[in-house]
């Protein structure tokens, strides 16, 4: 699946199951509500049916001449007794206090009014606790619900995301084709080019300084550059990394010397402050194409007669210009494929693509300071 | 040893003679003697006037009612049982002894203090 593709199906999924979940939740809190309060009810309901049952029991003791009258003791029952004045006659409540339902616990509580008072009882309080297991067991029911629902929504989702992908992908798919026949079809008159240039630069059969040559040579290099680009980009996902302890100062003055006829074209000068045999675990083609495009990037965006820092650190690269700069506005989205803060110079928009790609692989730093009309500093900066 | 017998006589008689005097006395002489000569249920009528008053304080103002200005209105007892039973006459016991015997009266049928609670019943 291409990185593209899978942002999209990812952020497709977020927004439909994140919506989903957001609809189930409120429809199931208000079944857990409803459906608490009818089993809080119902206890209620219970409740009052054993006030009423005490109430008879009382009256049955009002009229008993025993020497002792046994008050009406259930179990998970509790209840009192109070007078016309609120005040606590007897009962099985633990606290002896006068009739007032504000100062109880949560539990359930119903007062019953007793008319006629029998043993002068004008209230009669019971309470009873609330039973949780049904409330518990609804709870469970309503979380296997949501989880069910949340992994039938999630296999739909991620199908119904791949089927409003597919269009998206099978461009894509043959925009990479194109790529990589065109790629393939241009390395062969390319390499021709360059081969015939070195030819001739060797055996002598051309003037000295033909700057008629050295365009070709530009050109040419720019080609195979490209083309370097375009093969990195389109096998990225596949490729294989062969990771060496690379000598990088060797590898960025080769560069350089490759770079220098086009750096000389546009009469910039040039820097080079490399530290002698700084070393990293790196592939090859990875550390050619992060050099290479950073310090084609500077020529290209450099001014006429520009200056070109290219450092090397034993922990960073740097490539520094005094070229266009880039807009603040522009920092944010810089790094994103085919994004291009100028297009007074040619391109396609996947140099610093591909720097991002290479430094996230390595879990490098990449930092860019810009200025606009002043000039612009790449640092690549890895750990020791 | 006889001395210890006389004092432990003297402090009983002493102290019976006292409960008596305050409300015993007085209440058995103003009003049981007569409720039981006559056979009237005084725990029955007790239990009439909790019934329909609930609390001691109530329950006495009603009986002193009663007591002061006897009539139907004023009784506890519906008014056919004044068909039968002739009305009460009016007592010409002072205020204040007429309370303490009402409140003798309310102590020795107190049904609340009757209540007791027994080991928990699965019901």
């Amino acid at each position: 699946m291409l990185r593209s593709e899978k942002r999209s199906l990812i952020r497709f999924l977020i927004l439909y199951l994140g919506s989903t979940f957001i609809l189930f939740s409120i429809a199931s809190w208000l079944f857990y509500i409803s459906s608490k309060h009818h089993l809080l009810d119902q206890q209620r309901e219970a409740v009052k049916y054993e006030a009423e049952h005490i109430k008879s029991q009382l009256r049955i003791l009002h009229q008993s001449n025993a020497a002792k009258l046994v008050y009406p003791n259930h179990t998970h029952i509790q209840s009192a007794i109070y007078d016309l004045d609120k005040t606590y006659i007897f009962g099985t409540f633990k606290i002896k206090q006068p009739l007032d339902i504000n100062k109880y616990d949560n539990r359930l509580y119903h007062i019953l009014k007793i008319e006629p008072y029998y043993l002068g009882a004008a209230y009669l309080m019971v309470a009873k606790d609330i039973n949780d297991e049904p409330i518990e067991k609804l709870q469970d029911h309503i979380l296997l619900f949501m989880s069910g629902a949340g992994i039938f929504f999630t296999i739909l989702g991620y199908f119904l995301g791949k089927l409003f992908i597919a269009p998206m992908r099978d461009a894509m798919e043959k925009m990479n084709h194109f790529i990589q026949d065109t790629t393939h079809e241009l390395n062969t008159p390319i390499s021709t080019i360059l081969t015939n240039i070195e030819m001739i630069e060797t055996f002598g059969k051309h003037e000295e300084n033909s700057t008629e040559l050295k365009r070709i040579e530009i050109a040419s290099k720019t080609l195979s550059r490209i083309y370097d680009d375009l093969t990195y980009l389109n096998l990225n996902h596949k490729y294989h990394r062969n990771i060496v302890n690379l000598n990088m100062s060797t590898l960025v003055e080769e560069r350089m010397v490759y770079f220098s006829a086009m750096a000389e074209a546009k009469g910039v000068k040039v820097i080079v402050n490399t530290d002698p045999d700084i070393r990293l675990q790196i592939d090859k083609n990875d550390a050619i194409r992060l050099v290479d495009n950073l310090i084609s990037n500077a020529i290209k965006y450099n001014r006429s007669k520009g200056t070109l820092d290219v450092t090397l650190r034993e922990d960073l690269f740097s490539v520094k210009d005094t070229g266009i700069g880039i807009g603040s506005k522009d920092l944010s989205t810089i790094l994103q494929r085919f994004k291009r803060a100028n297009k007074s110079e040619g391109g396609f928009g996947i140099g610093l693509d591909i720097v991002n790609q290479v430094v996230s692989s390595y879990g490098f730093v990449l930092e860019i300071n810009s200025k606009e009309g002043e000039g612009t500093e790449v640092s690549v900066k890895w750990e020791k | 040893m006889g001395k210890i017998v006389v004092t432990l006589g003297v402090l009983t008689l002493f102290l019976h003679a006292g409960e008596l005097s305050t409300q015993g006395y007085s209440f058995k002489n103003t009003c049981l003697s007569c409720h039981q000569q006559q056979q009237i249920p005084s725990a029955l009528i007790y239990k009439r006037y909790l019934m329909k008053y609930s609390t001691d304080k109530r329950m006495e103002q009603a009986m002193f009612t009663y007591m002061k200005d006897p009539k139907k209105e004023n009784s506890i007892m519906p008014a056919p049982f004044f068909l039968k039973f002739p009305m009460k006459e009016k007592l010409l016991l002072d205020d204040e002894v007429l309370h303490e015997n009402i409140r003798a009266y309310l102590k020795k049928f107190n049904m609340k203090k009757r209540l007791i609670l027994e080991d928990r019943s699965e019901k």
